[in-house]
């Protein structure tokens, strides 16, 4: 037998660099950029950490800053309309100006807390619907044959091609009351009545469902693929019919998944704007909706500033939960 | 097709004629489209067997493997266990169990889990669950590590859990897809025996499928020898070795010597074939079953030769030759020795003296001899 | 190098980012105060203009670019607040906006805007004086900005539909949408209801009978009561999805802006699909509201702003633009060049009579901007 070729060594990142490399890898520039630094001789962990660090501080970290820093920060009338962190006295002692009724408002007005868990009940229904309808799909397409598989998957991906805005409206054309839906069944004689799908909570989740059903099938689809279909086998054959080889074995499995899933749907629905705005009724409260109007139209950045840190932070739950899904995965794989 | 006969054997099982098979596939066919997996095979399997199928990869032993199972339904022909027809019948429905190439444990579960399982689907009480599996745990001596997780398992380990989870439901057949082929030397040896103890302590009916044949040899009490879907032969391990059918299955099994030659004398006691390839000819004490003048290959194993440095006294099956390579195996020697037509013959001997004179170095002149019973003749 | 990587050299970057973070912001409201407005004495011919979306005629800027030289880049946004926020935010890049008016008041007050120098602006003396005088509530004395386009607030309405309902009373009064007896005849019909705050808590006080512009605790309170009242029969608190409802025929009522609801009729009656809609302003009185042209303080091309609004305040420039898109300019000379059918459309040129009722939106301190929007959000959550 031939002697095996050394294996690189590989590195076990965190499970957050892991999510982003993941998806840089599947882009050519990333590869190519990649490939010219390692024949430059930056290679291995450091460049490769790197890359996503560096994007991670500027793009997360240095915005998250700026707006903690204008939370803490009082509404005042100038450019910019919020009272500057550090005062400087006689030109050489600097003052820091820290305000904290930005925060105790929040906790004073009950609109906030209301719209916080109308967020996360909205999101956590649309999370459940995107898992009831995904992980069908994403079934489906771990167990086709590999042929159909790579289709399959575009036609997930495909819609992510055009604006997000833009498929959002097309939904305003599918639900309104002279739209497709009422003008097909309408013109079938079904129902004499067009039937108000548009500006109610329902548009809300078909909205929502729609926006975000890819986030939930491509982790589980993901999970499904990596299957050993002997284990579903090996049930079979020790006296599992279809049904419990699949609630025993197949779902606990794809357990990494259907949170690493469930969590990129709930984690963006909690703070949806754009979606109860254009869809919903107008009296639907979430914190999205808040946010806008506190930052519009009470011309308050600070204020905003602090409902959105607090959304972050009501959020840090959830994010662990991502992660360790997503070591949980890796591990898996690892073995 | 050249029969040599057979002396008389013990009465096995499945010699006698009103014996019952305990599985019997009857004319079973498998075609994934164009392609024929499994050609026709019939085959009478009897209860408590360790019964082999042997062969190398794509032969299809696998495909008939998990017809058994019932992960695959045959194309045409049946498929009976204990009687019963199993066209139709779903892997769960079936008294069969396997165990997996790769051993297929549950990785979410723990040993104990892994072993209940198939318990549980029978909706066995809680009680009788857990005594049973600590039975089996006991018997595979896998005990202290029930409660871990496959992937704190060594591969033995993980080997012998998947044993205890195809056997505690004690069912009518086991099948076992290449059980050894993930351990090493040492471990497989020590397997093998464990196996064979289980089985018989157990009394379960074996189907083992393998490509290695030293595994086939120690574990069976019958092996099919299979090719391009087809059974080529059945028989005891000795059958298979010293009364092989064809050339293939004398090729497969073991080491061989194959001298082309035709039959010059065709007596229903003995045949003297005439070998230009060996440079002599070849006399075998028994008759065998041939079209007149047709072309045979004699078949002489290894280890039926003797080397010697001075010529025997004997005039048929004998042939000069020079020692080409000499491999020392510790128990015993492999002789490459050249013939006059250039053909290889492979001899080992046992080394039966520490310290031998005479004993047979490079490039020298040697006269390989048989005994007239050696040879098996045959056709294809 | 690798596993110095992970912890000395990443925390070092961390703590460098946030202090650059922090930093960025402290420097960048310096620079605000820093800059001199428009120091520059040798400017490069090019002018950036930041204006509402479909706002101007299809000639105008190249005309202005034959003339003078300079090289126009024309961007549209299509809500003040965007607008507000780009400006406040500093370095917008743009040499001319177009703030409403009470936006442009606050607007003044931080800051944002540079003033005019009139001796760039010689085409001031065809401005319509009445409006100059309604707009220097907004700007004291006129200083910072010059009349674009003017319109009202006021109720579009699906003539048919309320015809059906109404018989041959006219739709002309705010007591016809805020008294809940009266507006409960159109439950079933659709109404919808501009989502400015300030605007509409300030027809309703006017409909009670109070100051419009009533900054006080108590005014605005009771304004949002009354509002309370009818928020059963509003279907739809949006600020632009009624112009494709009423010309479509999916809407009643809806309070609008002049301009977006004339521009419904017109969608509406090219649509020919048997839709009819129409302008009403309230008898009481409504909001006239102003679009101003202003230079932000720092603008990097001042002198080209300049000439291009006092191009815009060309008499035939300003009647273009009036044509093309329908709104009432603030050019008395431009007036003989207006189309007859937009001169005599009181929906854009109301006559002396309905002008005389009709107030400004002066901007809320901050105070009643934020009574003002807690209590909108009470009014369109109902938290």
């Amino acid at each position: 037998m031939s002697a095996r070729a050394e294996a690189p060594r590989r590195h076990r990142h965190s499970a957050g660099v892991q999510l982003i490399l993941d998806f840089l890898n599947r882009l050519p520039p990333y590869r190519w950029t990649q490939s010219r630094l390692v024949r430059w001789g930056i290679t291995g962990r450091t460049a490769v950490t790197a890359i996503p660090y560096l994007w991670l501080l500027l793009f997360f970290l240095v915005p998250f800053i700026i707006v903690l820093k204008i939370a803490f920060s009082e509404a005042r009338i100038g450019m910019p309309p919020y009272a500057p962190l550090l005062t400087w006295i006689d030109g050489s002692v600097a003052q820091v100006n820290l305000q904290l009724k930005n925060f105790a408002n929040m906790f004073q007005d009950s609109l906030y807390a209301k719209a916080y868990l109308n967020s996360i009940k909205v999101a956590a229904v649309s999370t459940l619907f995107c898992l009831l309808i995904g992980y069908p799909m994403a079934y489906a397409i771990a167990r086709a044959e590999s042929k159909w598989r790579h289709i399959l998957l575009m036609l997930v991906i495909l819609p992510f091609w055009t604006s997000f805005l833009l498929r959002v409206y097309a939904w305003i054309g599918i639900l309104k009351n002279n739209g497709l839906i009422n003008n097909f069944l309408m013109w079938t004689g079904l129902i004499d009545e067009p039937i108000v799908m548009l500006q109610t909570d329902f548009a809300i989740y078909v909205g929502i469902v729609y926006s975000y059903l890819p986030f939930m099938i491509l982790p589980l689809y993901s999970n499904l693929e990596k299957m050993d279909l002997t284990l579903l086998e090996a049930a079979a054959d020790l006296g599992a019919r279809p049904f419990k080889t699949f609630m025993t074995i197949t779902l606990p499995l794809s357990l990494p998944g259907i949170i690493a899933g469930s969590m990129l749907v709930f984690i963006p629905a909690v703070g949806e704007f754009v979606i109860p705005e254009l869809l919903g009724p107008s009296d639907s409260l979430m914190i999205g909706k808040v946010l806008w109007q506190v930052f519009f139209t009470k011309r308050d950045w600070p204020a905003a500033s602090a409902v959105a840190i607090a959304l972050l932070l009501l959020l840090v739950i959830p994010i662990v939960l991502l992660q360790r899904a997503q070591a949980a995965e890796a591990r898996g794989a690892h073995r | 097709m050249a029969t040599n006969p057979r002396p008389q054997q013990q009465l096995a099982v499945w010699n006698d004629p009103q014996a019952v098979p305990y599985v019997q596939i009857d004319r079973v066919t498998k075609r994934f489209g164009d392609f024929v997996a499994v050609n026709n095979v019939s085959l009478k399997i009897y209860k408590k067997e360790l019964f082999c199928l042997l062969g190398g990869s794509g032969c299809g032993k696998t495909t008939l493997l998990r017809m058994l199972a019932g992960f695959e339904e045959p194309t045409s022909g049946k498929l009976f266990i204990d009687g019963v027809d199993m066209t139709g019948i779903p892997p769960y429905e079936r008294p069969v169990n396997m165990m997996f190439q790769s051993y297929a444990l549950f990785p979410h579960m723990t040993v104990e889990q892994n072993v209940a399982f198939g318990l549980k689907q029978d909706g066995l009480p809680k009680d009788e669950i857990a005594t049973r599996v600590d039975d089996m745990l006991k018997l595979v001596r896998l005990q202290q590590f029930a409660k871990r997780k496959p992937h704190q398992l060594s591969g033995g380990q993980r080997q012998r859990v998947a044993l205890a989870r195809s056997l505690v439901k004690r069912p009518k057949l086991l099948l076992l897809d290449e059980p050894l082929g993930a351990l090493d030397k040492k471990l497989r040896e020590h397997t093998q025996f464990e196996l064979v103890n289980l089985q018989e302590q157990l009394g379960v009916t074996f189907v083992v499928v393998t490509h290695d044949q030293e595994e086939a040899m120690t574990l069976s009490s019958r092996i099919g020898v299979m090719n391009q879907g087809e059974i080529i032969q059945v028989g005891t391990p000795k059958d298979i070795y010293e009364y092989p059918n064809s050339k293939f299955v004398a090729e497969f099994i073991g080491n061989v010597n194959m001298f082309e030659g035709r039959l010059i004398e065709d007596e229903p006691d003995h045949v003297r074939i005439d070998s230009p390839e060996l440079g002599g000819t070849i006399y075998v004490d028994h008759g065998v079953s041939s079209a007149p003048d047709a072309t045979v290959f004699a078949a002489i194993r290894p280890e039926k030769f003797n080397i010697s440095v001075e010529r025997p006294n004997q005039t048929d099956n004998v042939v000069q030759g020079t020692v080409k390579e000499i491999a020392y195996m510790g128990d015993m020697s492999v002789y490459l020795v050249q013939l006059a037509s250039n053909k290889m013959v492979r001899i080992t001997q046992p080394n039966t003296y520490r310290h031998a004179e005479d004993s047979i170095t490079w490039d020298q002149t040697v006269y390989l001899s048989w005994h007239a019973s050696s040879p098996v003749v045959l056709s294809e | 190098m690798s596993r110095a990587f992970n912890s000395t050299l990443r925390a070092g970057l961390a703590v460098t980012a946030i202090a650059l973070a922090v930093a960025a912001c402290g420097k960048k409201e310096e620079a605000q105060q820093a800059e001199a407005p428009g120091a520059a004495a040798a400017e490069e011919k090019v002018l950036h203009v930041y204006n509402w979306s479909d706002y101007i005629a299809e000639d105008t800027i190249k005309n202005f670019e034959e003339k003078t030289g300079i090289k126009v880049t024309y961007d549209v946004f299509d809500s003040n607040d965007m607008l507000e926020t780009r400006l406040l935010a500093g370095n917008s890049g743009f040499d001319v906006v177009v703030p409403s008016a009470s936006f442009l008041e606050r607007q003044i007050k931080a800051g944002v805007f540079q003033k005019l120098d009139k001796s760039q602006l010689p085409n001031l003396a065809n401005m319509d004086p009445d409006i100059q005088q309604r707009v220097a509530l907004h700007d004291p004395g006129n200083e910072h900005s010059v009349t674009y386009l003017w319109g009202t607030t006021g109720i579009g309405y699906n003539v048919d539909k309320v015809k059906k309902i109404l018989g041959d009373t006219p739709l002309d009064s705010w007591n016809q949408i805020f008294d809940p007896k009266e507006v409960a005849k159109f439950k079933d019909c659709g109404i919808s209801v501009l989502d400015a705050p300030d605007e509409i808590l300030k027809v309703v006080l006017q409909w009670m009978g109070r100051d419009p512009n009533s900054q006080k605790d108590e005014d605005l309170t009771a304004a949002a009561e009354k509002l309370q009242l009818i928020r059963p029969y509003i279907r739809k608190i949006h600020s632009s999805q009624y112009i494709d409802d009423l010309a479509n025929g999916d809407l009643c009522i809806a309070i609008g802006w002049s301009g977006d609801i004339l521009q419904a009729r017109d969608r509406a009656a090219e649509a020919g699909q048997g839709v009819k809609v129409a302008y009403s302003i309230p008898k009481e009185g409504t909001i006239v509201w102003f679009d101003m042209l202003a230079i932000p303080a720092d603008a990097k091309h001042p002198k080209n702003a300049h000439a291009f609004i006092n191009y815009l305040m060309e008499p035939q420039v300003a009647a273009n633009n009036s044509n093309f898109v329908n709104y009432a300019n603030a050019n008395a000379a431009s007036f003989a060049m207006v189309n007859d059918t937009v001169k005599n459309d009181p929906g854009v040129y109301p006559t002396p009579e309905v002008k005389a009722k009709l107030f400004p939106s002066l901007a809320y301190g901050e105070q009643a901007t934020a009574t003002m929007a807690r209590l909108w959000q009470k009014f369109t959550t109902g938290q």
